[in-house]
């Protein structure tokens, strides 16, 4: 008699495993079921139901139910109310990896959201595909974004495939009482002016502050600077115009190398970017400097425990540069691409943006937020009140368009990375390590 | 055999001393990452980097999962619910079949029984990591992208299953067992259901709790098939790491609640991982 | 399905027996079919897929690409990171599976007894099984980092110079190696003990009453009678030894294997290739590659197995 009851029992869980499915089939098309008023007129497509799916990672400062810290406003609904024909399904990855994956798995089968949200790290690879996403450029837009955003969504064929969201310009984060005991001056002013000027000067500067502190490492790691030094060249990897392979005949990406290199072995604090180690010398003092994008200050200030003295200077060496930053973008595949511009349009413009930077400081990377109040006038408690908004408005006019990224360039990017890694881990010397990046980089293809 | 008296077995088996320190020691190191796991989760955020970190746990272990369970992005009951309904089907059905299948391989005489045995161990030996483009592919042809379904029906049944039940009833149960039952007049599914499955019962029920644990902690497939709104519970507490700086107290938090329903499946499965069952096979 | 094709008109007995001679043919089939039906269609086009796309220049995401031959092979073969990751692979599997085997074994050995509070005991060595891996990273993680990690305090504090875990090649894969065990021993304890829970308890009393010891009893009685379990142990360890992924990606947060591969399994490899580099041709060649190394690794330990591990006791079949 078990017999009966446990098949029985499967019975009934196979029947739930179906009717989930079916469910599940039925929602997928469906939108609201119950039509408004204002539907029935059928002409006007305005006011037709459109359900729309979002999808992003992190917190990108969309929503409220996005975090348990409570945000001021949440935009998805916002837009609802304003467009009561539009139903939005928000999705969200945790973390950008998750998306890519995501993004990849989906974009030839189908099945990506409406709007999908893309990281700078995997731009350029999403470059590749450009025509399989829609091109959103129009007057409305037009010049709403800082340069280096809109230069980095629009593809070879002048195709603008996606939204600037939130944006990564860089200041230098340092901590002010390690500055003072290695003899160095220690407020963001004076700090600004001693590191306004090129790598050199920011590696003599490092000098003085090793020497200063006895032997203490002046900033995080050499991946972290190099970061910084490649996105100001003009050209780095890749050939913009042929997309060949240039970086083992550039000189300015083997001189920056080797200026990195040289001054790492006393100002690195050698810890890779993210390890246990690195954390722990956020608050144990290991390194004095951090290039400082503005999500990098919520890092800062979270691992920090026990530190009061981080602050933030309105400089970087060698002019600007950008580290992190998203858009918006809609595959082509989608069936409400009008809507879904219409959304990413809205969700991209400056009033909302500056609402995301409310909710969860995800920095704007349109030029009409910065003159917003909530955005200008933004201060950091635990960087000693520095005003980041002015900083960080500053800081993003100075970025320029990074180099041309295309289809090999974190393959690249990640043998030089390696090449570093193994110099600062001590594997082996600055020489050696390169001829492994060059047989890295020759194997590419 | 059951000449002997059943109370011998106590003799024989009777531990020492050194059977509990052994298993104490082994006991310590399993239960301590649940430990630190609670002394992180029963902490505040900054617990994790605290160099100074105290071996006795703070008192915020409830507030913490009461936030992992509020937080609107966790879904979490939905995900809990999902992860239950993922986890039992496929177990279930991951335990029946491979039964049978196990019945078949070590006991039946069938024309390519060896070589589809081989077959099936060899499907083992196909690395999973790439084939999740392809499944997304077959999944999206199928149109069940989103539903619970994309995720059960692959694992409806495992060559390990499969595998492990064969070898434990090469081992346990007699042959001599089948010709009996079948001189009684017992069809192959009688004989499979009153000889096949006492003797299998053990091994069913480890299976039973390693594919439930592995359902449970699956994470990179359910990740990709399913979205936000329809989470099984490790694709809805990744959200709590959705942030450039992790609250790692709520991220454990968040783990030890998923393991709780665990922990009771260890309890009445764990009963069931009797010795004796032949005895009872056999008399029967 | 097939009832269509019974005959009720012919008399009750050879249609019992017909009945029965089909119930004894067919059945063992239908009880395989389930595993194989999922299969075909969960695994067997996945299996294809990289086979095909492993001949080819593919784009997964144009669905399309270009015949090339064995070129990703040629490639895969002749890449520096293949070797090396063939390497760090049989390194990490040998210093895993050989303690987890032996400490497995002795777990459920001494499991095997008739303890108090059995469930507890039990269930208590699957606890790290259950452990959801975010949780398993993060504290080997704290355990294992080079300056400021716990086992280094604990080294320091007897006097052992700090081991750079994350740059070295043999300390890494130790580390790995721990992670792994610790993963996997209590799981691998329960099975084995389940196999030794049902050895007839009188093969014992017998061996005792020869005067045989407790640990000749183990290796004369327990042993031989889990045999075919063993088997299963050695093989399912192999096959996941030698796929071995998430611990090594786990082991830092770029997950790419270590700057000098110091670490970089196989299947790392095929997955960095395959999801990092969007080179899903390249990757499924590579997929192949540790298919034909296991199947090969396999059937030897299963040969080495039936060797070490026989006895004349499992002349019983």
């Amino acid at each position: 008699m078990s017999f009966t009851r446990r098949k029985k029992m499967l019975a009934a869980t196979a029947g739930a495993a179906v009717a989930a499915l079916t469910l599940a089939a039925c929602s997928s098309d469906g939108g609201d079921t119950d039509s408004t008023d204002e539907a029935t007129g059928g002409t006007d497509t305005s006011a037709e139901e459109v359900s729309l799916t979002l999808a992003t990672f992190n917190t990108p400062g969309f929503s409220n139910s996005e975090n348990d810290a409570e945000y001021q406003y949440d935009l998805i609904e916002e837009y609802m109310e304003l467009n009561p024909n539009v139903t939005i399904t928000y999705d969200r990855k945790a973390e950008s990896g998750d998306a890519r994956e995501n993004f990849f798995t989906k974009l030839g089968p189908g099945g990506l959201a409406d709007v999908e949200m893309v990281e700078v790290d995997w731009m350029p690879e999403v470059m590749q595909y450009s025509d399989l996403l829609t091109d959103l450029s129009s007057d409305a837009v037009d010049g709403r974004w800082v340069d280096y955003v809109e230069a980095g969504a629009t593809d070879a064929d002048g195709r603008l495939i996606g939204y600037g969201t939130d944006t990564g310009p860089q200041g230098v984060c340092y901590r002010a009482d390690l500055f003072e005991a290695a003899g160095l001056p220690s407020t963001p002013d004076e700090v600004a002016t001693l590191l306004d000027g090129d790598w050199a000067n920011f590696f003599a500067v490092g000098d003085d502050y090793v020497e200063g502190s006895g032997g203490s490492a002046f900033y995080d790691s050499a991946s972290g600077v190099w970061q910084g030094m490649t996105n100001q060249l003009d050209q780095a990897y890749e050939d913009p115009d042929t997309g060949e392979l240039i970086v083992l005949d550039n000189d300015a990406v083997k001189a920056n190398y080797d200026q990195l290199m040289a001054a790492s072995e006393t100002q690195s604090s050698h810890f890779g970017q993210w390890s246990e180690d690195w954390f722990a010398g956020l608050s144990n003092g290991a390194y004095a400097t951090m290039l400082c994008p503005p999500w990098m200050l919520g890092v800062i200030e979270g691992n920090a425990t026990d530190t009061t003295d981080w602050n933030l200077a309105n400089v970087y060496p060698n002019g600007g540069g950008n580290w992190g930053g998203s858009w918006l973008t809609v595959p082509a595949s989608g069936s409400n691409i009008e809507a879904a511009t219409a959304l990413a349009e809205w969700l991209t413009a400056p009033e909302q943006q500056a609402k995301a930077f409310a909710n969860a400081g995800t920095y704007p990377s349109q030029v009409a937020a910065y003159d917003d109040e909530a955005v200008s006038g933004a201060v950091n408690a635990f960087f000693n009140d520095a005003p980041i908004g002015e900083i960080f408005a500053d800081r993003a006019q100075a970025v320029v368009p990074s180099p041309y990224k295309g289809e090999y360039y974190f393959q690249v990017n990640d043998a030089i990375n390696n090449a570093l890694t193994r110099v600062e881990d001590g594997t082996d010397d600055p020489e050696a390590s390169w001829d492994k990046a060059v047989a890295d980089i020759e194997g590419i293809g | 055999m059951s000449m002997f008296k059943r109370t011998s077995m106590v003799h024989i088996s009777r531990p020492t001393w050194f059977t509990y320190t052994a298993l104490a020691i082994v006991m310590l190191a399993s239960l301590f990452p649940f430990y630190w796991s609670f002394l992180i989760g029963s902490g505040d955020a900054t617990t994790v980097r605290d160099p100074n970190m105290s071996w006795i746990p703070g008192g915020n272990f409830i507030e913490n999962a009461m936030t992992v369970i509020q937080n609107p992005a966790v879904n979490f009951w939905k995900a809990l619910w999902n992860s239950i309904i993922v986890s039992t089907t496929v177990s279930i059905s991951t335990v029946v079949l491979s039964t049978l299948a196990g019945f078949a391989f070590a006991k039946l005489r069938f024309k390519g029984n060896r070589g589809l045995f081989v077959a099936v161990i060899a499907t083992m030996a196909v690395p999973v990591q790439l084939g999740i483009v392809p499944l997304y592919i077959l999944m999206a042809e199928f149109g069940w992208t989103g539903s619970l379904g994309a995720v059960i029906l692959p694992a409806l049944v495992t060559a390990f299953g499969v595998f492990w039940m064969t070898q434990y009833l090469q081992q346990s149960l007699p042959t001599e067992l089948i010709e009996a039952a079948r001189v009684d007049g017992c069809n192959m599914i009688r004989t499979f259901w009153h000889v096949g499955v006492p003797a299998a019962r053990p091994a069913a029920a480890m299976l039973f709790l390693f594919t439930f644990v592995t359902a449970w902690n699956n994470f990179l497939w359910p990740l990709i098939v399913l979205d936000q709104s329809n989470p099984t519970l490790p694709v809805a507490l990744s959200m709590l790491q959705a942030n450039y700086f992790v609250d790692y107290s709520l991220v454990l938090a968040g783990v030890l609640l998923a393991t709780v329903p665990l922990l009771i499946l260890f309890i009445f499965t764990g009963r069931q991982l009797v010795a004796g069952i032949m005895a009872g096979a056999v008399k029967g | 399905m097939a009832s269509t094709d019974l005959d009720t008109s012919k008399a009750y007995s050879p249609w019992r027996q017909r009945m029965g001679m089909w119930d004894r043919k067919a059945s063992p089939y239908l009880y395989i079919a389930p595993f194989f039906i999922v299969f075909a269609i969960f695994g067997l086009f996945p299996i294809i897929y990289t086979a095909v796309i492993s001949l080819m220049d593919w784009d997964t995401i144009r669905n399309s690409g270009e015949y090339i031959g064995f070129a990703n092979f040629d490639y895969v073969l002749n890449d520096r990171k293949f070797w090396v990751s063939l390497r760090n692979t049989f390194s990490i599997f040998l210093l895993s599976s050989i303690p987890q085997l032996i400490i497995a074994t002795f777990i459920a050995a001494m499991l095997d007894h008739h303890l108090k509070a059995r469930t507890f005991w039990r269930m208590g060595v699957l606890v790290p099984y259950v452990v959801m891996p975010v949780a398993v990273a993060l504290i080997f993680s704290q355990l294992y980092a080079d300056e400021y990690g716990l086992v280094n305090h604990w080294l320091g504090m007897v006097g052992i110079d700090p081991i750079a875990w994350h740059k070295e090649v043999i300390p890494s894969h130790v580390a790995i190696a721990s992670m792994v065990n610790f993963r996997w021993i209590g799981y691998n304890a329960l099975i084995m003990l389940a196999a030794m829970q049902a050895i007839p308890r009188e093969l014992y009393e017998a061996a005792a009453l020869d005067g045989a010891s407790k640990a000749r009893r183990f290796f004369s009685v327990t042993l031989p009678q889990i045999r075919p379990t063993f088997i299963f142990v050695i093989i399912t360890s192999t096959i996941g030894g030698l796929q071995i992924f998430d611990e090594p990606r786990m082991f830092d947060t770029a997950g790419n294997g270590g700057a000098d591969q110091q670490w970089l399994t196989i299947t790392m490899y095929m997955y960095n290739t395959g999801w990092g580099e969007l080179n899903f041709g390249r990757a499924s060649a590579i997929a192949w590659l540790l298919f034909l190394i296991i199947i090969v690794f396999g059937l030897l330990n299963f040969w080495l197995t039936r060797r070490f591990v026989s006895s004349d006791q499992s002349g019983s079949k």
